[in-house]
Parts: C-alpha cells; sequence; structure tokens
C-alpha cells in the first residue's frame, strides 16, 4: 500500500502572538512550533495501518521554510517511511486552496492508496485543504474522522458529530480522510525509532508555483477586545447578581 | 447580491440551526434562497426558494451527490454567496463547491465587520478579516455566532431537484453519543467548583447554577480528588480540556494546571473572594464574593427571569 | 594449678579425632565453594561494572560497616541486637579459630601452647560471656521475629533454619563446656573464669562421670557437624549475607549521591535502552539480591509503600533475586509491575538506610527507561504530554518559552542576552518561572540578592528546564538534550557561578551535568544566602515566628544539605519545631523522580500525609526550599484542611520579608 500522510508546522498555541509588520499574519518570531495536533493522528494512524498489513509505505510531506524538517522528522520517528519537504518559505502565507495545489501536484503521480491529514490546522484553521486535495485529484474524501478500520481496500470509518454521536460511513481506496483528535493515541517516539529515523530518506522539493493564483486577501489580522476587559465585581450581593447577569446577556450569545 | 444558504438534514430530522444562515443573511442585503437534501414532511420556515433533494433518495450523507446537486443549483440560481454551517457537514461540502467554482472559501465566520467577514485564528486568540477576490465566495458559519431573536417564520417555495451523480462512500448509519459519563469538552456552558466550595454538600450550589445556566458542572483537581466531584467532571492538564462559551469558575484560585485546562473559555467568569487569585489573569468578569452567599442568590435570579 | 584446659579432651586426639574432623571439613568446604560459584554464576548474567576503584576507600568503609556495625547501628532496637550477636558471634569465631590454631597447629607440629595462664583465664571468661550474650541477642531476635511479628516483615522458612542452628550451636556449646568442667573444673578456682559454663556443669553434675563424658562426646561431633553444616549452608540461605552484606560495603557506589548512569547515545551500536530482562541490569545489581537479608529498613521509609502504594524496594530487589536464580529471562517489567516502577519518588530513603548499601532506585529508573525509551510508555498520558511540552516549549508546564523571563519584568534584572556581567546566574527553574506560588519565591530571593548588592543575571527565554524530571522519569534523551543545550548555552556566556531555587536543579547541574564537561560551581539558595549573612553582606532582622522544617529529598539525603537550611531559619527568627521524621529521615512530598509530572491515583496522597506531620508539632508555617515541595505542601494544606492551621512558605520568603 502507498499512503501519504500530510502534515503541517504551526507554532504552539501556548505561545504569545503579535502581529508581523504587514498585519497580515502572526510574526514568525519567538514562537515554539510543532506539529499540528490533528495531523499526529493522522501519522498515527498511518503507522497503525502500517502495522496492519505489513506491507506498506509510508510519506510524510509538509510544505514550508526549512525548519519544517525538525517536525517532518517527528513524523518520520513515529513510523513513516520517508519525508517529502516542499520548500516554500511563503507557505504561511499560501490560501487552502494554493497548499492544496502544491499537494495534489506531488501526489498526483503516486497513485496513493490512502491519503491522510489533520482535519484543519490550529493555526489557520480554515479545514479545507484535505477536501480540496482530494476533489483536485477526483478521490473521494471522508472528514472528521474519530474511527477507521480497514480490510482488504474497504475503508470503514466513523465520522464525529455536533453532539458527540458519530455516523459509520464505509467505501473502498484511493481516498483521502481528514482525522479528528481523539482517532487514536499518537506514539510517543522510542528512541531507537527517534534515531533511524535521522537516516530516513528527506527530500526536499521545490514546488511548481505557476499558476497559482490568490483568491482572497486579508485585510485585517488583530486581536480581539477582552469582552468585559477583566471587570471587577465587588459589592452587594443581589446587585452583583444582577450586573452579572447583564453582563452575560450582552457578552455572550448563553444568556437568551 | 444573492445568496444560496445550505440546510442540513440529519437522523430523521431538518437541523434547526438553518436561522442561523437566515440571520446571518439578514446582515446583508441579499435575496436569500436554500439548497437542502431532506423531506418535505420537515421543511426549514423562511419565505423563499427551497430548492429540496430527496433525502431518502440521496441520503443524509453522500458528499459526491450532493456536491452535484447545489453545483446544478448554483448553476441555475447563480448566487454570489454560498453559505454553509461550519460543521461536520459543512466543512465537508463546502471546499468541493469551492474548487468546482475556483471560487474563495472562507470559513468559520464569526462576525461581519463592515460587510467583511471575520474569521478567528490561532484558537481563536486573533481575528483575519477577509475580503474574497472571486466573484462567488463559498462562506462556512460559526455555530451559533449568527442567530435570530425570534424563531424563523414563514413558507418556502420548494423546487425539487435531482441528479444522476453517483456516490462514492456509503452511510451506513449513527452511533449515539455515549451516555455513560459526561464529556466535559462538549459543553457550552460549564460552571467549575473548586477548593472554595468548602464542603461536600455545597457542590449542590454549583450544580444548580450550571443547571440554571443549562449547562453542565465540573471541578478543579481538589475537589475531585476529594471525591466531591466525580472523575470525568475534572478540568485541567490532567483532567479535561474544555472550551465553552462560558466558564463559571467558583472558588478556584486558578492554579497553573486548572487554568491549562480552560483558559480558552469563550467567556470566563471567577467567584473568588482572593481578588488576587491567578483565576483573576483569565477571567473577563471576576465577581469578589464568597461564593456560599453569591450561588444561591445568582441562582435564584436566573431562575426567575 | 594451671590455667589452661585440654584441647580435644575426652574425644581423643591424634587421626581418629583430626582425619574425620578434616575430612568433614573439607567437605564441608567443598559444598560452600560449589554454592558460592553456583551463585557467581548468575551474578556474572548481568552487564560488567567495575566496583574495585579506590580500594583503600573501599576497604576502610567495609571494616567500619562489617566491624563497627555503623550501618546496621541506624535503626536502634534490633539494630543493637544484631551488631551485639554479630559481635558475639564473632568473638567466639576467633575463640574457636585460635583454639584450632593450637590444638591442630602450633600444639600439634611445634608443641606451642598459648591458650594457658592469665590469657585463658580472660580468654574463657570473655568467650562465655559472648556465648551468653549472643544466646540472648538471638532469643531477642527470634521473639521479634516470631511473637512480635513487626509488620511488614517477610519471614521465610530459611529464617526458621537460622535462628534454629545458631541457637542449638550456641547451645550444645555450653553443653559441651559443661559436661567438661562438670569433669575436669569442678571446684577448682579456673571454673569461676567459665561463669556460664559452670552454672550448665552443676546443673549436669548429677549425670555421673561416664554419663558426662558420653554426652560431652557426642555433643562435640553433634556441635562440630553443625558447625560445618552451618558453613556449608552459606551460600543457600539468608546466611550468605556474611559474605555478600559484607561485600557490598566494598563494592558499594562512591559516586556522587543518587547519580544515574549515563547512556552513551552517541554509540550508535547500542540498540537496547534501559532494562527488560535481568542481563540488561549490572551484575552488581543481581549481587544486590543476595547482599538483602530482607530487613524491610527501606521498605518502612517508603514513601510510596507508607501510602498504598505497590511499591516495596525490598520487594523489588527480592523479585530480581528471585527471577535470577529462577528464571532469568523473564520480562523484569511485568514482573515487578508498571504500577511499582512509576510510583518511585527518587526519594533515596531506601538507598539512604539500607545497611547492605544496595542500590534500589537505579533499577527502577532502568526499567523506566526501558519504558520510555524502548515503548513509548509513561505512567499516564498527562505525562507524555509533558514531555511532548518540555520538547516544544522548553518547560513541562506547556506556558509559552518566550514569556518564561517575563516574571522579573519589573524587577531591575537583566537577561544574560543583555548584560552578562553578572555576579550569579540565577537559574530559576520551570516552576519559578511560571507558576504564580513559585514565583514568588523567585520575586523573595532576587530582592534578597538585590538587598545584598549581588548582581544577579537570569537567561529569561533562553533558559530551558533542566531536564531531571524527565530523566527520573526514563527519558534519559529528552534529559541529554535539555542538559547540552544549557550546558553550551551557560558555557558561552562564561558564567563562574550558578545558584537556584530548585533542589532539583540544583543537584542536575551540579552533578548530573559534569558529564558533559560542565565545571561551574553551582549551589542552591539556601547555602548562598547563608554565606552572604556570614559575609555580613545580607542582613536579616529577625522576627519571631513559630515554624516546622521539611527537609526536601534532593538538598537533605542526596546532598547531605541539612544545616544551612535550619541556620537561616533561626537567624530570620525562627522558633523551629522539628518534624518526627526529619533530615535523614524526612518523609519526601511525593513529587520527585519525575512524577511532579504525573497525577497521583493509587492510596493515599503522600504530600496530605507530609502536611499532618507538619501540623502535628503544632507550628504555624511549614518551611521548605523546593518549587515542588511548596506546591505539594499547598495542594496538601487544601486537601488535609489546614489552611487556616498551616502556612507552606519557602525560606527566602521569610528572609524576604525581614530584610
Amino acid at each position: 500500500m502507498n499512503i501519504l500522510i500530510c502534515i503541517k508546522q504551526v507554532p504552539d498555541m501556548e505561545s504569545k502572538f503579535k502581529i508581523n509588520n504587514e498585519g497580515s499574519w502572526y510574526d514568525r518570531a519567538d514562537l515554539a512550533w510543532r506539529m499540528n495536533e490533528y495531523d499526529e493522528y493522522a501519522v498515527e494512524q498511518a503507522v497503525r495501518l502500517k502495522e496492519q498489513v505489513g506491507d506498506a509505505d509510508l510519506t510524510v510531506l509538509c510544505i514550508g521554510p526549512d525548519q519544517v524538517k525538525e517536525t517532518m522528522k517527528k513524523a518520520l520517528a513515529m513510523g513513516c517511511d520517508r519525508g517529502v519537504h516542499v520548500a516554500d518559505n511563503d507557505a504561511y502565507q499560501r490560501e487552502p486552496i494554493e497548499i492544496a495545489s502544491m499537494i495534489a501536484d506531488f501526489a498526483k503521480t503516486k497513485n496513493f492508496d490512502i491519503i491522510f491529514t489533520g482535519m484543519q490546522s490550529q493555526d489557520r484553521g480554515s479545514a479545507q485543504v484535505g477536501v480540496m486535495v482530494a476533489e483536485l485529484l477526483g478521490i473521494p474524501a471522508i472528514t472528521t474522522i474519530v474511527g477507521f478500520a480497514f480490510e482488504n481496500g474497504a475503508v470503514q470509518v466513523k465520522r464525529e458529530l455536533e453532539g458527540g454521536g458519530k455516523a459509520l460511513v464505509n467505501t473502498t481506496t484511493p481516498v483521502l480522510l481528514t482525522c479528528q483528535l481523539g482517532l487514536n493515541t499518537p506514539r510517543y517516539p522510542t528512541l531507537p525509532n527517534i534515531m533511524k529515523a535521522k537516516k530516513k530518506e528527506l527530500l526536499t522539493i521545490a514546488p511548481d508555483l505557476s499558476g497559482l493564483g490568490a483568491r482572497q486577501e486579508t485585510t485585517a489580522f488583530y486581536f480581539p477586545e477582552r469582552k468585559g476587559g477583566g471587570i471587577v465585581l465587588e459589592g452587594e450581593l443581589p446587585e452583583l447578581a444582577e450586573k452579572l447577569i447583564h453582563l452575560l446577556k450582552e457578552k455572550t450569545g448563553v444568556l437568551a | 447580491m444573492k445568496t444560496l444558504l445550505v440546510a442540513e438534514f440529519r437522523e430523521g430530522k431538518l437541523r434547526v440551526k438553518y436561522s442561523q444562515l437566515l440571520a446571518f443573511a439578514k446582515e446583508l442585503p441579499t435575496e436569500a434562497s436554500m439548497f437542502l437534501v431532506g423531506s418535505t414532511s420537515d421543511l426549514p420556515q423562511f419565505d423563499g426558494t427551497l430548492y429540496l433533494a430527496d433525502v431518502a433518495k440521496y441520503g443524509e450523507y453522500n458528499p459526491t451527490v450532493h456536491k452535484q446537486l447545489l453545483l446544478d443549483v448554483i448553476a441555475k440560481e447563480q448566487p454570489d454567496r454560498i453559505v454553509f454551517h461550519h460543521s461536520s457537514y459543512g466543512w465537508d461540502l463546502a471546499p468541493r463547491i469551492a474548487v468546482a467554482l475556483k471560487a474563495a472559501q472562507i470559513s468559520e465566520v464569526m462576525a461581519l465587520a463592515d460587510g467583511e467577514p471575520v474569521v478567528p485564528v490561532c484558537n481563536a486568540k486573533l481575528r483575519r478579516k477577509i475580503k474574497s477576490q472571486t466573484a462567488r465566495t463559498v462562506l462556512t458559519l460559526q455555530a451559533g455566532a449568527f442567530g435570530m431573536e425570534e424563531d424563523p417564520v414563514g413558507t418556502p417555495t420548494v423546487v425539487p431537484i435531482d441528479t444522476e451523480a453517483c456516490k462514492k462512500v456509503e452511510c451506513k448509519g449513527y452511533e449515539a453519543a455515549r451516555i455513560e459519563g459526561v464529556d466535559l469538552t462538549k459543553s457550552e456552558i460549564i460552571v467549575s467548583a473548586g477548593r472554595g466550595v468548602g464542603k461536600p454538600e455545597n457542590i449542590a450550589m454549583v450544580q444548580a447554577l450550571a443547571k440554571a445556566l443549562g449547562g453542565e458542572y465540573g471541578g478543579s483537581r481538589p475537589v475531585v480528588d476529594a471525591g466531591w466531584v466525580e472523575h470525568d467532571r475534572q478540568v485541567g492538564t490532567t483532567g479535561r480540556t474544555v472550551t465553552p462559551k462560558l466558564y463559571v469558575a467558583c472558588g478556584i484560585s486558578g492554579a497553573i494546571q486548572h487554568l491549562a485546562g480552560m483558559k480558552k473559555s469563550d467567556f470566563i467568569v471567577a467567584i473568588n473572594t482572593d481578588k488576587d487569585a491567578p483565576i483573576g489573569e483569565v477571567a473577563d468578569v471576576f465577581v469578589v464574593a464568597d461564593l456560599k452567599q453569591f450561588l444561591p442568590i445568582l441562582t435564584e435570579k436566573l431562575q426567575s427571569r | 594449678m594451671e590455667f589452661t584446659r585440654e584441647i580435644y579432651w575426652n574425644v581423643g586426639h591424634g587421626w581418629t579425632t583430626l582425619a574425620p574432623m578434616y575430612v568433614l571439613l573439607l567437605a564441608a568446604l567443598a559444598v560452600f565453594v560449589l554454592g558460592c560459584l553456583q551463585r557467581i554464576k548468575v551474578y556474572r548474567l548481568g552487564q560488567p561494572l567495575d566496583r574495585t576503584d579506590q580500594r583503600g576507600e573501599r576497604i576502610k568503609t567495609l571494616l567500619g560497616n562489617v566491624l563497627l556495625q555503623t550501618k546496621v547501628f541506624r535503626v536502634p532496637g534490633a539494630g543493637t541486637a544484631h551488631a551485639l550477636f554479630f559481635w558475639c558471634f564473632f568473638t567466639l569465631f576467633i575463640g574457636t579459630s585460635l583454639i584450632v590454631a593450637q590444638a591442630d597447629f602450633t600444639d600439634l607440629l611445634f608443641g606451642v601452647k598459648f591458650l594457658k595462664g592469665t590469657f585463658y583465664k580472660f580468654f574463657s571468661l570473655i568467650l562465655d560471656l559472648t556465648g551468653l550474650v549472643a544466646i540472648i541477642m538471638l532469643g531477642g531476635l527470634l521473639v521479634r521475629r516470631y511473637l512480635l511479628r513487626p509488620e511488614g516483615l517477610i519471614t521465610k522458612r530459611d529464617d526458621a533454619l537460622m535462628h534454629g542452628l545458631l541457637l542449638t550451636i550456641l547451645v550444645t556449646g555450653f553443653a559441651i563446656e559443661g559436661a567438661r568442667m562438670a569433669v575436669t573444673e569442678l571446684g577448682t578456682p579456673l571454673a569461676a573464669w567459665s561463669p556460664v559454663g559452670l552454672v550448665v556443669a552443676k546443673m549436669l553434675n548429677g549425670l555421673g562421670e561416664a554419663g558426662l563424658r558420653a554426652l560431652h562426646l557426642g555433643l562435640w561431633w553433634f556441635h562440630l557437624l553443625l558447625a560445618l553444616v552451618f558453613i556449608a549452608i552459606i551460600p543457600f540461605t539468608k546466611f550468605r549475607h556474611i559474605l555478600t552484606t559484607s561485600a557490598n560495603s566494598f563494592l558499594a557506589d562512591r559516586g556522587p549521591t543518587g547519580k544515574l548512569t549515563t547512556i552513551n547515545l552517541e554509540d550508535e551500536s547500542i540498540e537496547k535502552f534501559g532494562a527488560s530482562v535481568l542481563s540488561d541490569l549490572r551484575w552488581k545489581d543481581i549481587f544486590d539480591a543476595d547482599a538483602c537479608t530482607l530487613c524491610k529498613r527501606c521498605q518502612d521509609r517508603c514513601p510510596a509503600f507508607a501510602t498504598g502504594k505497590p511499591l516495596s524496594p525490598m520487594q523489588v530487589i527480592s523479585q530480581i533475586g528471585e527471577t535470577a536464580f529462577t528464571n532469568p529471562a523473564a520480562n523484569l517489567v511485568d514482573l515487578v509491575g508498571r504500577e511499582v516502577i512509576w510510583a518511585c519518588t527518587t526519594c533515596l530513603a531506601c538507598q539512604d538506610i539500607c545497611p547492605a548499601s544496595i542500590e534500589h532506585v537505579s533499577k527502577i529508573i532502568e526499567m523506566r527507561r526501558n519504558l520510555v525509551l524502548m515503548e513509548g510508555e509513561f505512567p499516564g498520558e498527562e505525562v507524555m504530554t509533558a514531555m511532548e511540552q518540555t520538547e516544544v516549549n522548553g518547560n513541562p508546564l506547556g506556558m509559552g518559552y518566550a514569556s518564561r523571563g517575563d516574571w522579573a519584568e519589573t524587577l531591575g534584572i537583566k537577561t544574560l542576552a543583555e548584560d552578562s556581567a553578572v555576579d550569579i546566574l540565577y537559574f530559576v527553574g520551570c516552576y519559578a518561572s511560571f507558576d504564580k506560588r513559585n514565583i514568588a519565591v523567585a520575586k523573595s530571593f532576587i530582592k534578597l540578592c538585590q538587598a545584598a548588592g549581588v548582581k544577579v543575571g537570569i537567561l529569561g527565554k533562553e533558559e530551558k528546564c533542566c531536564g531531571e524530571p524527565m530523566r527520573k522519569m526514563g527519558n534519559e534523551y529528552l534529559y541529554q538534550s535539555l542538559a547540552m543545550e544549557t550546558v553550551e548555552i551557560i558555557k558561552g556566556y562564561g558564567i563562574q557561578k550558578i545558584v537556584t531555587t530548585c533542589p532539583h536543579c540544583f543537584n542536575t547541574l551540579a552533578k548530573d551535568y559534569r558529564d558533559f564537561d560542565f565545571p561551574v560551581e553551582v549551589q542552591p539558595h539556601t547555602v548562598f544566602l547563608e554565606q552572604l549573612i556570614s559575609a555580613g553582606t545580607l542582613q536579616i532582622n529577625a522576627e519571631a515566628f513559630s515554624c516546622t522544617y521539611h527537609d526536601s529529598c534532593y538538598l537533605g539525603r542526596h546532598n547531605n544539605l541539612y544545616e544551612a537550611p535550619r541556620n537561616l531559619i533561626h537567624t530570620a527568627g525562627g522558633n523551629l519545631t522539628e518534624m518526627a521524621k526529619n533530615r535523614d529521615q524526612a518523609f519526601c512530598c511525593s513529587a520527585g523522580g519525575g512524577r511532579i509530572m504525573a497525577e497521583e491515583t493509587i492510596g493515599e496522597r503522600i504530600n496530605v500525609k507530609r502536611v499532618r506531620m507538619a501540623v502535628e508539632t503544632g507550628a504555624a508555617q511549614l518551611l521548605s526550599n523546593c518549587p515542588f515541595c511548596l506546591t505539594m505542601f499547598e495542594d496538601g494544606v487544601k486537601g488535609a484542611d489546614v489552611e487556616a492551621q498551616l502556612r507552606p512558605k519557602d525560606i527566602a520568603e521569610i528572609l524576604a520579608e525581614r530584610l
């Protein structure tokens, strides 16, 4: 089996963000970087699939500047066989359709049986790239999986629905699946695998940037004003209760 | 400007949140029609055109077929905007439309600022205002970001639609959500008890407030360890990490391990006698009061509204 | 009369006695040697380890522990009984050796006798008294084991055999003496010099000479047989501890206290990390099991065992020993059990008290290394998350690394990147950088330094976790990555002296980091502050307060630092009421061994138990000087519901309040 896992390197969400000079994105300096959390589940599921079928080759792909290779090494240490780094220093600016095009460009000649991706990225969070890749490749896609089973080309997944219920969906390969948190428990790389990962193939390729065109523009990028701005309420309890209820009505959608 | 709204049908019923789509449409000067793979027995209530495909024929989740049905309607209606819910149905279908139309897709719109959509970035720590540069735009709306004051009324003009497209996936059915144990990560309103409640008997106050607000109750580590609150209701690094719309921390000091589990909540209210408690650093509102006295008063006022 | 006795009286001189005697002796020795070889073969299943360096020091330690019974004495009661028993039995052994020396060598070959005259009188008296004391002590130990039955003490058939055999040897010894004296010494002035024998002689006198001689002869051979059996069965019973426990004093770990072995991660040929089977352990780890006498002193002091966790250091050692001799291919992790392996806080109470110099902790850490490095397994998801957060942000709390120095913003100190010409680098540590309660301690420390005119620098966002909790959890790889980065950064700034407010950071930088060519001086803040006060650069206005003091494991048992904090408390005006378990007997707060990252899910909470001990002192404040202890005690006073009675505080805070 030929399997592709698309991952993204994102900043750790605990970081203190600043706006960049262009006012279009967050400033990339002084941030700690890690694998997009949703992608960890994708990598883990691919590795488990390989453990199950035995004869499978896992390619992990990531788009971005040189620093994303650190994150790719983690995917290799978790069990991917090879890495493809699509070198693009402006990846952070690209729209989902551009990212999807770059991935589809790479994948279109490779005949992957299954493509695993995270259902969205923790920074941009557009939840578009996965499905767009499938559309560009002309293969089916199923999003938000929290369950996965494979048997002789038959794929059975569980989609997570609002409210916690799940939908059971079956299909066959080739297929693209976007993974939701809780699909599995991503493994911690063992030391022998970390050592082996250092020797695995990690190719850097240049993307074909022609034909990409922006379809949207960021007109503003800012911090939301803290709703309420940290109001301190002190005084007589009945009054405080009234004030609080009023604030909840005003500032949240919680009280009708 | 024409807007096509995409409503959802699940487990035999129309999803009532379609009113949010209508509310959004109202914010723009626009002519709105609606698309639904559903049933004539459960129609949305609005005055306008409803393009209806039979869910019995085409299934509730069937992306390739729904996509074709929708593209056919788009070809006919020529909307400038196609609006979905940002949901397991919406984010699955919308990108397919965006690719087919070569249109910009703007996901999880949470507000309109000067007519332009605003979306959250980086776990909602930041905001981005986006301008589409394509003639047609696909949008998905954040759950609950837009709402109507009253229930929608009206009678749609139903236009039936069909397609020959084949399905590529098979939806076999549904699995109900786990009932044993509460999953606070899915709760929109959480009221949590901390050490400040003092005694196990006082947990009832916290539960009552949670109920009055229509939410769930949780607890910080010390009260769970003490056995006053069940383990699956623990909020914190070694319990659940929650992101509700409203988090009320009662008698919780805000030790790092707890903060990590709830600071991404949309709106945080802290009730504590200690003005300097670290919870104050993340609280939108800090009520300096003894929860044992304040909670009953607050609950009563909520219940009598 | 001549003050001597006829050796071999009544038994017979010459070959009729010597031949069988020495044949039996050779047989006994042969069995003994075979037994030892059998055991040595099993020790050799373990990895090599050289413990023959510093020979002079090692011999001194051996002699001290064996002859003076120093470690045995640390627990009075049973310790005193054993020490006395040992000295008496040892004396009897010397006595018997002297008899053999004269009877079978000096007298037989050269006609030289020395067991006569005044020497013999005292010889006889001493042996009689030591024999009596030996019997009394042995009786006491027997009563303790079989009647008093201390909780947790494991008694096996082996023990009955040992008590029985030794008691019989001792009693028959007196019986033989009594029978002989009844015939040869009653009524002579010599008799008084063997008082116990005299009493026995009088009791046996009624048997008449023929009867006495028969009794004497029979008992003599019986006694000889038992003594030879004793020798022969040494390797097969707990008697082996005479050799193994003694040897362990020589073979003990003389390295920096508590220091773990450092895996050479550059060695690409190493495919396995940590211990999952017996042969992964060192030979010494197998030998430790043979040195163990199941005295349970380790178990008695283990905070995990005391609160219902399944960890008993004694059991771990025992299990390793048992599997070594019965099923060496067994999986150690399954055998010992994961809950046991993860429960250890590395407080070192076990190793500190162990009279047999056994190394308990390193075995547990090796098994943890196997679980983490080979299986990617942790005690819980929360620990895996903490490890991952450390990889991403350099701290297990998951706080953004860029804000690590923010706590110091308004204090007028700079990061080394801004100004590296400092008197000391304050290595803040993860908790004091990010946790509000511990930031207060860091601020107090800065206040004190500034009052003393000390120029302090911090690394700020360049500082990462020292790696200690990760290392103790078994994640040697993550620890070494952090350590090497930290060493490089600090050396890059040319720092000469580092002070920390965290004993774990202190211990790690001062000991573990030396593996990475790191010669910088490191001090814990209590030692540093004490020096400032002694030098007169820091003035503290004493203001009386009531308190008790908790000795952190990583300052106390790991580094022998008990007095500096107490001096500071005294200087501050503290009225210190010690807890019953203080200094080397202090009871861990539960957060060591990397467990600060983990949830405590089994049994009673260790921190609450310790807080209750503090409450018993009646003190108003519980002082410590460790961020883990402080965090545990803040949690603990809530858990024990004593927030109003007992305030946990760091010594730095107390001093800063008194500037």
